[in-house]
């Protein structure tokens, strides 16, 4: 393409990036600012973050959020490592229909989700809580699990089964020495995912938390309701550089995973 | 034969885990939820409700609610046409014109503002569309002399938020649907004859609209269910169907109209995928 | 060295049968080749002895025991797949070993197989070595050595050389058999590569639609094909079609083709098949071969020129004959040449259409 085309489009690209990246520099940079109020100079600070060690709603929030994400991400795996496997393994009558299902959770707005689950829960006697939150957080981490370990086997196939079984081995031994392997970075990549789907869910658990329980973004939400202060800055900057930390380790399992 | 038997139970045991809890949490409670619609009032705490269509009625009668779903359906279609100009121009340019390590490392950066907290994003915006946030700093700087300047609290501000969280989306559909396109068609269209625009109309277009009508309705129906960035960035003039139904299950306590409502919304969601289900068949793929 | 006995052998999807009544004996220490067009039962017939495919019908014997309800990894046989399926996460030994590994050899028995393995295959000092690191001749090897090291009894080859490009093949072609030779084991392969099974098979059988067609030799199927399908699919065959007449064919638009075969009663309505390479091509006026041949006159309509051998297309009445002549000349006949073309009665095959 001519000079002038590349430059333009190279342009474009970095005003793109500019804009994309823009409100999260402001806040970190808030963050780490000295001043209350958000007055410049900036003053490099971390007066706000040592704030945080000592608030205590957002430090029990906090191990919600972890706890919750890491129970998610055991079941969510766990069930949906078995669901892919069964996929890529066999054709039976009724799978297209059952791929179809694993699309309401991510396509239905999270809004409905999210009030029909508490509208459920709340006649069936299951209530608020964390428990109610798993349920939905696991409910929504299902179809990308399925989809990111499915696209791993899709990759290997199943001839590597098959080989295994010409070789001797039994179905128990083939699946531990040969499939396990082969798909373990698919799943560890789908469970960071499973991980960040339910550290950053906000929609469902705030209508399944109940009053003294929280999750961080639940916290953050009824602290901008109520007012900025720049505690939420610092707690929304670590909230931030951890999500895409962990993206970014996905991406990097999922593209070199995937290497023959 | 034994293996056909033994083979449904490995699928079986596989499957059901998964499957059975996603119809506890997702079709049970919808279900319920369609129930609930029809009632006169939640029958939790020993309430006594009957049968109605009242909720739906109300619906019907109510000006305020048509105009809120119309308003609503506006800001989906802002968001995404504005998503669309912006994203396919850029996934476009990423995938026919940059090549190599630039290429995926650009990409990663373009999505992954996407998978971090929507939350914490919009929140962001709010550091920069506020009085004394950045903007307003920025335009002191260049002329001292105006009056502060805020855009938070309007329309703008919501479209400006909601374009900013789902742009790396339609770019990330459109790219995965433009970079598969060998590039030995395009060869074979310019050998043809056919100019950029042509090549562009005739050959890349088309074969993109998969990625570009995935994005687009999964842009789209977020978005008319949203209620956390309309109130945040919006304020009072952000009031939409999502935050009136947040309203019913938060403040109200009209769980059965908020239901309504939801189904109501849901109705429209349906009817999207309806539309587009034969143009989209079997080429849904990847995230 | 095991014999593999194939009885009427049927497998349906849906409708469509795979395998029609299969039935094969393979001999103990055989190669044997499966040639067919795609999805004419070949592959079936093979996964079905590996054990990945059931029977509808039929039986399958390996020295005699059916092995019909045993799973794969109980039927001790090895196979080769097209794609070679070997363990991305493993070395080469360990690919190697994996088949003693999982039996439970102790580890120096191990070292001592794979070694011995390695050498024959030609590929020791790659031990250490990924998949990902090897060419494509040397994956086909590892996955050779991967499933010869547990010497089982039966050694299953999918398409192993498909992926190679043509050279390599050719050496792989010449190696696996010496491989096969000096181990001993009856081997079946499936192939669509004509030629290969030729040169390689101690016997081949050909496939349509899930049936055999023929199964013989090498020389006795390419050179008595017995039906139209086998002689074109086996090489070319140049098709005639005429009713019996004293003694010979009668061929519309061409004449009276003799043939060594015996013949029904006359009247009946026959199918010949000529190969190309048994057509002889003179110019009038040079020295002219025997006078025992079937011989007509004919117009050179096309000349294809392949370095070692050439390809004529020459019009004789009202049929277009195909020709394989070695390049002795090293000038072809220029188009429009008044030939001579002639063939020995015992070329004319009958076949049944």
């Amino acid at each position: 393409m001519r000079g002038f085309g590349i430059w333009a489009i190279r342009l474009y690209l970095a005003l793109l990036l500019l804009f994309l990246y823009l409100p999260i520099a402001v806040m970190v940079l808030l963050a780490f600012n000295q001043s209350p109020l958000y007055e410049l100079p900036i003053v490099w600070d971390t007066v706000w973050f040592q704030s945080l060690a000592h608030n205590d709603r957002l430090i029990r929030a906090g191990l919600n959020s972890v706890g919750l994400a890491l129970a998610n991400t055991a079941i969510a795996t766990a069930l949906g490592t078995m669901t892919a496997i069964a996929f890529a393994r066999y054709s039976f009558r009724g799978k297209a229909l059952l791929e179809l299902l694993l699309f309401p959770p991510i396509t239905i707005p999270w809004l409905i989700i999210g009030t029909s689950m508490l509208i459920f829960f709340f006649w069936i006697g299951i209530g608020r809580g964390l428990h109610a939150m798993l349920l939905g957080h696991v409910a929504l981490s299902l179809p990308y699990v399925i989809m990111v370990v499915g696209a791993r086997l899709k990759g290997h196939g199943s001839a590597l089964e098959e080989a295994a079984a010409t070789l001797g081995a039994s179905p128990w031994q083939a699946f531990w020495r040969v499939s396990l392997p082969v798909m373990a970075p698919g799943v560890v990549a789908a469970s960071l995912f499973a991980f960040a789907v339910s550290f950053d869910q906000f929609v469902i658990s705030y209508f399944l938390a109940p009053p003294g329980v929280s999750t961080l973004p639940v916290e953050i939400y009824a602290a901008i309701r109520k007012g900025f202060t720049p505690e939420i800055n610092a707690i929304s900057t670590i909230i931030i550089l951890v999500s895409m930390g962990l993206m970014l380790l996905f991406a990097r399992l999922y593209r070199f995973g995937g290497e023959r | 034969m034994m293996q056909e038997a033994r083979r449904r139970v490995a699928i079986g045991f596989l499957t059901a885990p998964a499957y059975l809890w996603l119809t506890v949490t997702v079709l049970l409670p919808l279900s319920a939820m369609l129930f609930f619609s029809f009632l006169t009032v939640a029958p939790i705490g020993g309430r006594e409700a009957q049968l109605t269509t009242e909720q739906y009625l109300t619906f019907i009668d109510k000006d305020f609610y048509r105009t809120l779903t119309w308003r609503s359906l506006r800001l989906g279609f802002d968001v995404t046409l504005l998503c669309v100009l912006i994203g396919y121009p850029a996934a476009l340019g990423l995938a026919k014109h940059v090549r190599g390590r630039w290429r995926e490392a650009i990409f990663l950066l373009i999505v992954l503002p996407f998978w971090s907290n929507a939350l914490v994003r919009t929140f962001s915006w709010t550091m920069v569309l506020r009085e004394g946030g950045f903007l307003d700093r920025i335009i002191h700087w260049f002329s001292p002399d105006a009056p502060p300047f805020s855009i938070l609290f309007t329309y703008p501000a919501i479209l400006l938020g909601l374009v900013h969280s789902f742009l790396p989306y339609v770019i990330l559909t459109c790219y995965i649907s433009l970079e598969a396109i060998d590039d030995s068609l395009l060869e074979a269209a310019r050998s043809l004859g056919a100019n950029a625009l042509q090549m562009f109309a005739r050959v890349m277009l088309p074969l993109s609209l998969p990625g570009l009508l995935a994005g687009v309705i999964l842009t789209f129906i977020p978005v008319i269910g949203s209620f956390m960035e309309p109130r945040i960035l919006g304020g009072r003039a952000g009031i939409m169907l999502g935050t009136v139904i947040e309203d019913q299950f938060t403040t109200v306590f009209n769980w059965p109209r908020g239901a309504a409502l939801s189904f109501i919304m849901l109705g429209i969601v349906l009817l999207i995928f309806a539309a587009s289900a034969p143009l989209l068949r079997g080429r849904l793929k990847g995230l | 060295m095991s014999t593999v006995d194939v009885i009427g052998a049927v497998k349906r999807y849906g409708r469509v049968a795979a395998l029609d009544e299969v039935s094969i004996r393979f001999g103990e220490g055989e190669f044997f080749g499966l040639i067919g067009p795609s999805g004419s039962g070949k592959t079936t017939l093979l996964r079905a002895i590996a054990g990945f495919a059931d029977l509808d019908a039929g039986e399958i014997r390996i020295d005699k025991q059916p092995v019909g309800d045993r799973p794969p990894h109980k039927r001790d046989i090895g196979m080769v797949f097209q794609n070679y399926a070997l363990f991305p996460h493993l070395t080469v030994f360990e690919n190697v070993a994996f088949g003693l590994s999982v039996r439970g050899r102790p580890k120096e028995a191990m070292r001592k197989d794979v070694g011995a393995m390695l050498d024959l295959v030609r590929l020791s000092g790659f031990e250490a070595r990924k998949p990902r690191q090897l060419s494509g001749g040397q994956q086909q090897r590892v996955a050779l050595a991967r499933a010869l090291v547990t010497r089982p009894r039966v050694l299953l080859l999918d398409e192993p050389l498909g992926a190679l490009d043509k050279r390599l093949r050719q050496e792989m072609q010449i190696e696996l058999r010496s491989i096969q030779r000096e181990v001993g084991i009856t081997t079946i392969f499936v192939t669509h590569d004509q030629e290969e099974a030729l040169t390689l098979s101690d016997r081949i059988a050909i496939f349509n639609e899930g049936k055999v067609v023929q199964i013989g030799a090498p020389g006795e199927v390419y050179e008595r094909p017995r039906s139209a399908f086998a002689a074109g699919f086996l090489g070319d065959a140049n098709l005639f079609q005429g009713a019996v007449l004293d003694g010979g064919v009668e061929i519309g638009g061409l004449g009276t083709l003799r043939s060594a075969d015996p013949l029904p009663a006359a009247g009946t309505h026959v199918s010949l098949a000529v190969r190309p390479e048994k057509i002889q091509v003179w110019v009038e006026g040079l020295a002219t071969p025997g006078a025992d041949l079937n011989r007509f006159k004919g117009r050179v309509q096309r000349a294809v020129y392949a370095g070692t051998n050439l390809t004529y297309k020459i019009e004789v009445g009202t049929h277009l004959l195909t020709v394989f002549e070695q390049n002795r000349a090293a000038h072809p006949l220029p188009t429009g040449t008044a030939v001579n073309v002639g063939w020995l009665p015992v070329h004319s095959v009958l076949v049944a259409a």
